[in-house]
């Protein structure tokens, strides 16, 4: 249990924070600092209301603790009603403690917002497109995540109680802020028989000693005491259930994987958001930000997936290694194949059910994080956990000369009622895994801007009646060409060979007009179609990424016909052409 | 003793309930009731016993109607529960019958919530199963959530039609150059696949009734009908499989089982009333994707990381005890540790300390039919479907699950063949030499009947069984877990047609004056020209005729009180302090399991969604050395003991209360005198 004393310090420490972040929340959006929950609702009511026009505000749906998790859509209604436009879905933070994902939400929303009619790209997607933005999924997480002494990865789950250690009882043993400084630290031991000692480089780092050497520390782990007094310390924390383990696509029991919750959508918000979803099928294109690494994963998540049809994965190597490009640093992964394979994510969901494109953005690399005058470490300087190296002591470096000592908290002696006479340090909550805020700005910016290039290539369909033909009488053949502009076809890949649901549309009708036949034209030049045997007059199609598809109809009738194109991703174009001679235009 | 006396009166109370309900008034079943005839029973019964019944209103379904729960009993969440699941797939109308019956049971004797609160769901699948009661009469397990099972521009455009007018949806067979099926010789009504192998050749094409609706050129290809409630759950739930749903839990029926069950951890039993019947087939392994605990292949980086050599398969305890020391202190490797670390996955296969149960209880089963005088011989009921509900409540519930059918059609009796005469339940009875007695023959016979691998032969098998390699008993089992040939243990004559559906013909012939089979009538179809309509009516095959529903109700549901007598009921036992000197104590106890199911059963101990039974120590002025103050319990087979022990320095005479507490197994509580 905490001593009053501690409660005393974590009061007014929280005081300080609120103190320090009472930046005032207007529009244009500031990026200097991190946004808490309440900030980011507010920063998301404030650019509705300077934007009504342009923008809604949905309660999608409800925490475990009750928070609302806001939506922002952005839609020009001018263009078209949301559900006519390729949808573009973007949110962050379903790891509550995953923070700078929520600030890249509400820099696109700003960005798309104040920029429109300045700069003709943004104003091009706007009009194009509709954006539904999430800025935070697991908003009890990050609620908890400023509030609550942390540690960088800690508080990433929904706050659901389970009962880690088996014992009977929930939650009743996670680590606590027993020096009172707001941050979730590690503790230290002297002990001439550790495994550790000083690293001579920096006092404030331990290295592993070898055989022979004597040794100085031994590590205890997370800051806390043994609150159930069944001899083991931190053992059954908050949680744990992931809400990126929970989706409802190929979900696995915690047994197989740690953090999936009891049953898919168990977890209140998630499965609001999935509803949320299923309600927009227009939604074409995913971003799902996390942190860290520096990565853009591609599914699937698990091998026994086998891999994405080919011209999904031609689709995601033209936005990947773009990407890279937008990001510099950043890789295009495959997540399985170069992470780790998992169950029931989320743009595994997205990417099966929903029929999207689905990327998940891990933001900020500590490897820039440099005082030797370079931008970034080589990858092989990066510290590995355990063993400190030339990286973990250039952030150090940069932590006192950079940051002024705001990452790190230093090694203090502390009475501990289990161990006695120990030190607590360590890095601090808000270090490792995001951004000091004077690095923030780069990181929204350049990662907002891969969400609009990847607008930028949603499908992108317009219809050619190139040739109205008088074959005899009544009788008329004509040809018609859809032409997709966007790097992404008007159906997935994967959506077609999953059956998730039914191909596009392209009809033939009139009033008086019978579609004798109809079939997709294979060479124009000799006339090769492949006929559809029965209703001629409704063609299942998908138009692909940078192509075309072509298709002949034979009709009967006089007057007009109207050729309809209809896409849940894609939109719907139609056309009425008279029956009268048309030749073909080159 | 009072823990004696309570276990002592659970029997009797269980004992005296199983005679009343064995002659205890019970409503006639006159005809099957649709879905809102079976809500207004329910309601009835919660009139007629106020005190012990209440009504949940589970989940309304994609179609409108109400999917009710019953909950029976006067403690509540308080004492372990039994929860019930009938007619899941919605196209079992036994099922239903069987769960209102056990619930009327139930609610007229109070003995049978002695210490037990049941929850019972008498239609899964309401959408469903209002099909059974519908003109023209068609089965589909489908719920009503509108589904493209076509993925064309229309939905539930193109179902069945009643052509023939005769209010039931049979079959069309059509003369057609690419037919593959031909009439069954000596029995033309029946139609069985043509064996090109022997030269055959189709004659028939065969439809379900109906015309092109949409004309698409397809026929009946998206009738209405949205998600199979029972198989869409999350054990194995198969992704864009016909009717599973769009994910595990996607339909509210489902969603709402789950919810309730994880919000339940007293439910200590699961039972179903459908399709499958554990009770005369247990569970059946061989599935793939099951690891092998004796030979597992550990991932190249994973063997780096434990520094081993990972060409050779390592088994479970090997992996266990190269783990165990990098674990941080106070961690445990077990199995289930290790499965998730290696990514080894789902359990698939019933796990093998389970299956003792499971096979033990079948023969039970099989005794007390005997016991009852029922002797025709039926068809092995059916396994479950992935995604199943029974799947889902062993492997994720982790809890004892029966299912039961309740009626199967009977086999047809022929004359019997020159056989073993020996099933694979007498062989697990047998000793060594019974069995060996049997002679090469017979052994013969019986090996080829159930289908052994060729290179057990006879005499091979019989040099095993004499030299003490091998049981009867395990023998036994290990046959249990082998495919069946043919489906069904009897060779299928391929051109007698499908066995079961000359079984299915004959019982409509003898027992529903042949309303069963529709017999074969011509029609001219408007685009398929002339075709003849028949075939089996929907249902024929698993729905008895609802004269007969009140003698197996009679017949089956008394065994339920059997079941749950077994339930695993956890006691403290043999309390003991010893004077170990300097003040310091040993308290030694025994924790008993006084039923004949373990606590949890192997799948609970791995999947750890049981909630533990824990033994909690109170007493002021002591000070426990050695042991925890909260101790929870590990597995307690059936009928087994499990021993504890604690040093306790204590400096006078200290009274210390000693409880067992456990959602699933029951509360108990000792108060001993240390010291002084």
């Amino acid at each position: 249990m905490r001593s009053k004393r501690t409660f005393v310090i974590t009061a007014v420490m929280a005081l300080t924070i609120m103190v320090s972040q009472a930046q005032e929340v207007k529009v244009p959006l500031r990026f200097d600092f991190y946004y808490s929950y309440e900030k980011v609702v507010e920063a998301l009511k404030a650019l509705h209301s300077a934007y009504p026009g342009m923008t809604s505000l949905d309660q999608v749906g409800k925490s475990e603790e009750g928070r609302v998790i806001w939506a922002l859509t952005i839609n020009n209604p001018a263009t078209g009603e949301p559900l006519t436009k390729p949808g573009v879905y973007v949110d962050g933070n379903i790891h509550g403690n995953e923070i700078q994902a929520g600030e890249v939400c509400l820099y696109l929303a700003n960005r798309l917002l104040t920029y429109y009619g300045k700069l003709d790209d943004i104003t091009k997607v706007v009009d194009r497109n509709v954006f539904y933005i999430i800025p935070v999924v697991n908003v009890d997480g990050r609620a908890h995540f400023f509030a609550d002494a942390n540690t960088p990865s800690s508080n990433r789950g929904l706050r659901i109680p389970v009962d880690d250690d088996h014992d009977g009882l929930f939650d009743e043993d996670g680590p606590d802020d027993i020096d009172g400084d707001g941050n979730i630290t590690t503790m230290r031991i002297r002990d001439t028989l550790g495994r550790f000692r000083t690293d001579p480089a920096d006092k404030r780092l331990m290295i592993a000693v070898k055989p022979g050497e004597k040794g100085e520390w031994t590590r205890l782990g997370q800051e806390g005491i043994d609150n159930d007094g069944d001899g083991q310390v931190n053992e059954d924390g908050e949680g744990y259930v992931d809400g990126n383990r929970n989706w409802g696509f190929n979900w696995n029991p915690p047994y197989v994987q740690r953090g999936a919750g009891d049953y898919p959508f168990e977890g209140t918000g998630i499965k609001a958001i999935a509803e949320w979803m299923f309600a927009r099928p227009n939604i074409i294109m995913v971003f799902a930000f996390h942190n860290s690494g520096g990565m853009y994963l591609r599914g699937p998540s698990f091998k026994a997936a086998g891999e994405l049809p080919q011209g999904d994965i031609s689709v995601y190597n033209y936005l990947g290694e773009n990407i890279e490009k937008i990001v510099p640093g950043y890789e295009y992964l495959i997540s399985w194949k170069d992470l780790y394979s998992t169950y029931g994510d989320f743009t595994d969901f997205t990417n099966n059910l929903i029929g999207s494109y689905s990327l998940v953005g891990e933001l900020y690399q500590s490897a820039t994080e440099t005082f030797n005058g370079s931008d970034r470490l080589k990858d092989e300087e990066r510290s590995r956990s355990g063993e400190p190296s030339e990286g973990e002591r250039q952030r150090l470096l940069f932590n006192d000369n950079v940051a002024q000592g705001e990452l790190f908290c230093e090694w203090k002696p502390y009475k501990h009622p289990l161990y006695g006479d120990i030190e607590i340090g360590g890095w601090a909550k808000m270090s490792t895994r995001m951004p000091p805020p004077f690095l923030l700005q780069e990181l929204v910016h350049r990662n907002a801007s891969s969400v609009i290039f990847a607008a930028q290539y949603t499908p992108k369909v317009a219809m050619d009646v190139f040739e109205v033909k008088k074959i005899e009488g009544d009788l008329w053949s004509i040809r018609v060409r859809l032409i997709n502009e966007g790097a992404m076809p008007s159906v997935t890949y994967q959506t077609i060979k999953n059956k998730l649901y039914p191909k596009d549309i392209l009809s033939v009708t009139g009033k008086g007009i019978k579609v004798i036949s109809g079939g997709e034209l294979q060479d124009p030049y000799t006339g090769l179609v492949s006929y559809k045997e029965f209703k001629p007059g409704v063609q299942m199609c998908q138009v692909p990424g940078f192509g075309k598809i072509e298709y002949q109809f034979l009709v009967s009738g006089k007057g007009n016909v109207v050729l309809k194109f209809e896409s849940r991703k894609a939109g719907t174009t139609t056309q009425t052409v008279p029956l009268k001679e048309k030749v073909q235009k080159k | 003793m009072r823990i004696t006396y309570r276990l002592l009166m659970r029997g009797i109370f269980l004992f005296v309930a199983a005679i009343l309900a064995a002659t205890g008034p019970v409503l006639a079943v006159e005809k099957y009731s649709d879905p809102s005839s079976v809500n207004r029973r329910i309601e009835q019964l919660r009139k007629s016993y106020p005190s012990a019944v209440k009504v949940h209103k589970l989940a309304v379904t994609p179609g409108g109607r109400e999917m009710l729960m019953i909950e029976i009993g006067q403690s509540g969440t308080a004492v372990p529960a039994v929860f019930v699941g009938a007619n899941m797939s919605g196209i079992t109308p036994v099922a239903t019958e069987a769960a209102l019956s056990l619930a009327t049971r139930i609610a007229e004797d109070p003995l049978h919530t002695s210490g037990l609160t049941w929850y019972i769901v008498p239609v899964g699948n309401p959408d469903a199963y209002a099909r059974y009661f519908n003109t023209p009469l068609w089965s589909d397990p489908g719920n009503g959530r509108p589904f493209n099972d076509d993925t064309d521009d229309q939905t539930d455009e193109d179902g069945f039609n009643d052509l023939d007018g005769n209010g039931i949806i049979t079959q069309m067979r059509v003369k057609a150059p690419d037919g593959v099926w031909v009439p069954v010789e000596g029995e033309p009504r029946l139609m069985r696949k043509a064996d090109a192998t022997k030269g055959e050749k189709g004659i028939y094409r065969l439809y379900t009734e109906g015309i092109d609706d949409d004309g698409d050129g397809e026929y009946n290809e998206d009738p209405p009908g949205g998600t199979n409630v029972n198989v869409n759950f999350p054990h194995l739930f198969r992704n864009f499989g016909r009717r599973s749903g769009l994910y595990a839990g996607s339909e509210p029926e489902s969603a709402a089982i789950l919810k309730f069950a994880f919000q339940h951890p007293e439910i200590a039993m699961i039972l179903s009333f459908g399709q499958t019947n554990f009770l005369l087939s247990p569970p059946q392994g061989g599935r793939k994707g099951s690891f092998d605990s004796n030979s597992i292949r550990v991932p190249q980086d994973m063997g780096r990381m434990l520094g081993i050599d990972v060409s050779r398969p390592f088994t479970m305890a090997e992996i266990i005890e190269l783990v165990q020391p990098m674990l941080p202190a106070g961690m445990t490797a077990d199995e289930s540790l290790i499965a998730s670390f290696l990514g080894l996955g789902a359990v698939v296969n019933p796990l093998p300390e389970d299956m003792s149960f499971y096979n033990e209880i079948s023969s039970d089963y099989k005794e007390y039919l005997k016991k009852k005088g029922v002797t025709a011989e039926r068809f092995d009921p059916a396994q479950p479907e992935d995604g199943a509900f029974e799947l889902w409540a062993y492997y994720h519930l982790g809890l004892p699950v029966f299912s039961m059918d309740l009626w199967g059609v009977p086999r047809v009796k022929e004359e019997k063949k020159e056989g073993s005469g020996i099933t694979v339940d007498d062989l697990g009875k047998m000793s060594a030499e019974e069995f060996t007695g049997l002679g090469e023959e017979k052994i013969a016979a019986f090996l080829k009947e159930n289908g052994a691998p060729a290179q057990y032969n006879a005499s091979m098998v019989m040099g095993m069984v004499s030299g003490g390699q091998m049981k009867p008993a395990q023998m036994a089992a290990m046959m249990k877990q082998m495919p069946k040939p043919g489906g069904n243990g009897q060779k299928a004559d391929m051109k007698k047609g499908d066995p079961k559906e000359s079984a299915l013909l004959s019982f409509s012939d003898s027992y529903l004056e042949g309303k069963g089979f529709i017999p074969w009538k011509s029609y001219n179809h408007p685009t398929l020209g002339e075709v003849e309509i028949g075939g089996f009516a929907p249902f024929a095959g698993n729905t008895p005729p609802a004269a007969m529903v009140d003698s197996l109700m009679d017949l089956h549901i008394p065994y339920i009180f059997e079941l749950v007598k077994r339930l695993p009921a956890l006691a403290l036992t043999d309390v003991k302090v010893t004077d170990n000197g300097s003040g310091v104590y040993r308290l030694e106890l025994w924790v008993a399991n006084e039923g004949s199911l373990p606590f949890p059963t192997a799948m609970g101990k791995r999947n750890k969604v049981p909630a533990p039974a824990v033994i909690t120590l109170e007493g002021e002025g002591i000070e426990i050395l050695s042991g925890k103050k909260r101790t929870p319990v590990a597995v307690v087979g059936g009928l087994k003991s499990v021993r504890y022990t604690w040093l306790i320095r204590s400096t006078g005479k200290r009274t210390i209360t000693i409880s067992l507490e456990s959602h699933q197994a029951g509360n108990d509580t000792e108060q001993i005198i240390i010291g002084g």
